[in-house]
């Protein structure tokens, strides 16, 4: 029964955020459920419909022992680690660049911002071309300079391809990672600079002990953003090698969806969608206590 | 009306635009509403597609429209995304087609499909070649129709060859070696092919699929299991695997047979295992650079002869669609002996009717028709099964590994079968 105005306000409040509770379930909560159900049975396209078969935990025991799952998750978590520490470097430097008072030319933000703007698959198609064994425009310049004495093929061998893969995805990440510690730069308070300068700090010590911890959080978000990004890498893989050669770019995304789309395979497919999932979900946890407020006095 | 640019006028000037362009759609929806309307499902071209995605046949196309009281829809997409675009539509239970483009996936989409091509005229059966139906027949019911003889077989630039002083294509395997060596000269390489894709018809497992049959081997025994893992699959993986000093090193990176088709278009390769629309292409100057300089042979023999893949591009309908009779129709002008006729002299893509092929103006303008032919009286199984992508993926997989020098000829083949193996297993 309720008693109190306080207990009857909530009951409104919840009344309200009620039909917005419901769509999130239906939008969020329901593919989540289907696809950990889906991922627990055998599926075939047979008799113009398709069948589903309750198998158990079949398809994950299954996705242990394949090869292929594994030599996926090791390129994943190279692939990420990769990206997370090649991002963060290159963005922590441009940002520090763009901070600089020669660096604060509006040009230079809208210059570094056309490569995050390009359309995903646009993106993998300009790559393609610019690494391409015959024609492309990296080939003739490297050749130009004498770097090179012959047409390299970039995407030819497994640690090639799948590295040319991560400059291609660390080219495109860059720019909002970058603006996102830009940001956090010009948060930090110019007194704490003034007041190293009267301690007689240099470049260097500003840099390590006033500008690093205070873009701890921002450091963190953008680490953190960037690794559940690297997991979801798609287009790049599919446009520019499709996995290959030999399987040496095949990441779980990619193995998800041909698995998925490509043998038809759903149940299966989608036990390795829910292992990015499950992936991806504890570090979006992650990402939320790290942002989560601070309570006075307490802990997070 | 409006006396300043805001937000609120902008949405009433956009909202009154969004009517006006839908009213016209929604008025001719009714005028059209006693007509039936096919789609169709059809690769871009310059892959194989139907008259109306394709320029050729035009006018005809509007005539059979017209006449049959008919509207015809065409969704087209590039070659690579048709069977993942299919798979998504008939799993979800919402393949909005009445007819669909099919290569070697009728096995797999067999339960979505009608038998369609056993009600076919008897003229028209006649006048195909019994053997197009192989892939298309799925426990005796036939599925569909190939409307393009498609048989893989070597192009090469008769002015290379000549300059390094061959007369003749090469004949055998020996042959093949030693003019891909003797051609890698000058900056350019014998041979180019597109290993890139494992998967499917056209990708690295097909080819090493042609090499197989020209050793005398098969995919599958008569129980349905592999049994390629013998001396035959070897030979076929380690003449890829000789051959590759002498391939454009970029193969390994093509994706698609365009990729590869352009360097030989290019004259940067001087031998190729191709399409027949090849043909087309490489004597168009504003794709080729060797215009007039192609030319086309059976493939090299292996110890057991000469033998190729089929390309399979079938025209399939639907057990969904509503209008199957006015679809079977569709096909039956796709498969017209004029329509056949534009198709090759227009885009390249050969007749599948043999009366056409024979047509002396179509053996002018189509000079490698008589080559397809004379390959089609040799061996060409695709080995299409209902799990074909899974099976190329990973036999092609394993090529590939052997191509790169990560693992023997002998090696790559024994994994591979045993793949194959649990595949067929597991699909029971």
């Amino acid at each position: 029964m309720i008693k109190t105005y306080e207990q009857r306000r909530r009951r409104a409040g919840l009344l309200f955020v009620a039909p917005g509770l419901i769509l999130l379930v239906a939008i969020l909560g329901f593919p989540i459920v289907d696809s950990l159900l889906l991922s627990l049975q055998r599926v075939q396209l047979t008799g113009g419909s398709v069948s589903q078969n309750w198998v158990g935990p079949e398809n994950f025991q299954r996705l242990f022992a394949d090869p292929v799952f594994w030599k996926a998750a090791v390129n994943t978590a190279y692939f990420s680690v990769m990206e997370v520490i090649l991002v963060t470097l290159a963005s922590l430097g441009v940002a520090l660049l763009l901070n600089h008072p020669m660096g604060r030319s509006g040009l230079f933000r809208v210059l570094l911002i056309v490569p995050w703007a390009i359309a995903p698959v646009a993106n993998a198609v300009l790559w393609k071309w610019i690494l391409n064994a015959n024609y492309g425009v990296l080939n003739a310049i490297l050749k130009s300079l004498g770097v090179i004495e012959y047409n390299q093929v970039w995407l030819g061998t497994p640690f090639s391809a799948l590295n040319f893969l991560l400059i291609v995805d660390v080219w495109k990440s860059v720019p909002f990672v970058a603006l996102l510690m830009l940001a956090g730069l010009q948060r930090v308070p110019q007194s704490l600079y003034r007041a190293a300068y009267m301690d007689g700090a240099g470049p260097l010590q500003n840099f390590l002990y006033v500008t690093l911890p205070n873009m701890r959080g921002i450091l963190a978000i953008a680490i953190i953003l960037q690794t559940i990004w690297s997991l979801r890498v798609f287009d790049l893989v599919f446009v520019l090698t499709h996995g290959g050669p030999a399987d040496a770019t095949v990441i779980l995304n990619f193995l998800a969806y041909r698995v998925t789309f490509n043998f038809l395979d759903l149940g299966y497919g989608s036990a390795i969608a829910n292992i990015i999932f499950v992936l991806t979900f504890l570090l979006a946890t992650i990402y939320v206590w790290l942002l989560w407020p601070r309570q006075p006095g307490g802990t997070r | 009306m409006f006396n300043s640019l805001n937000r609120r006028n902008f949405l009433r000037v956009a909202t009154a635009a969004g009517a006006s362009a839908s009213l016209p759609a929604f008025w001719a929806r009714e005028a059209r509403a006693q007509d039936a309307t096919l789609n169709v499902f059809a690769p871009l071209p310059p892959d194989p597609a139907p008259p109306g995605a394709a320029q050729f046949s035009l006018e005809a196309f509007s005539k059979w429209k017209a006449e049959h009281a008919a509207t015809v829809n065409y969704e087209t997409l590039a070659w690579p995304q048709l069977h993942d675009r299919m798979a998504t539509a008939f799993a979800s239970g919402s393949s909005p087609w009445d007819i669909t483009y099919n290569c070697g996936w009728v096995p797999e989409f067999q339960s979505f499909l009608s038998p369609y091509a056993d009600n076919l005229p008897k003229a028209l059966v006649d006048d195909l070649p019994p053997s197009s139906f192989s892939t298309v027949t799925v426990d005796g019911k036939r599925y569909g129709s190939v409307f393009t003889l498609s048989l893989l077989t070597l192009f090469y630039n008769k002015g290379q060859l000549n300059d390094a002083g061959f007369k003749e294509p090469p004949k055998n395997w020996d042959e093949f070696k030693a003019y891909s060596k003797e051609l890698t000269r000058d900056g350019r390489y014998g041979l180019v092919l597109n290993y890139g894709d494992p998967a499917g018809i056209g990708g690295t497992a097909s080819y090493w699929m042609t090499f197989l049959q020209q050793a005398g081997g098969t995919m599958y025994g008569e129980d349905g299991l592999p049994v390629f893992n013998g001396a035959e699959g070897v030979d076929a993986l380690q003449m890829m695997v000789d051959l590759m000093p002498y391939t454009d090193p970029g193969a390994i990176s093509y994706g698609s047979i365009n990729d590869a088709t352009n360097v030989l278009l290019s004259g940067r390769a001087s031998m190729m295992m191709n399409w027949p629309f090849m043909w087309n292409a490489a004597n168009d100057p504003n794709q080729s650079q060797i215009v007039g300089k192609m030319a086309s042979a059976v493939l090299p023999a292996g110890p057991a002869g000469t033998a190729s893949i089929d390309g399979t591009d079938a025209w399939t309908i639907t057990k969904s669609s509503k209008s199957q009779e006015k679809a079977q129709e569709l096909i039956e002008f796709y498969l017209d002996a004029d329509v056949q006729k534009r198709q090759v002299l227009d885009t390249g893509w050969l007749p599948i009717r043999l009366s056409v092929l024979a047509d002396p103006e179509v053996q002018a303008k189509a000079p490698n028709a008589a080559v397809v032919l004379e390959q089609a009286k040799h061996p060409y199984d695709s080995f299409v099964t209902a799990d074909y992508n899974e099976v190329t993926v990973a036999v092609g997989t394993e090529v590939q590994k052997a191509l790169q020098g990560q693992k023997t000829a002998a090696q790559a083949i024994a994994d591979a079968h045993d793949a194959v193996t649990a595949i067929v297993k597991r699909r029971g």
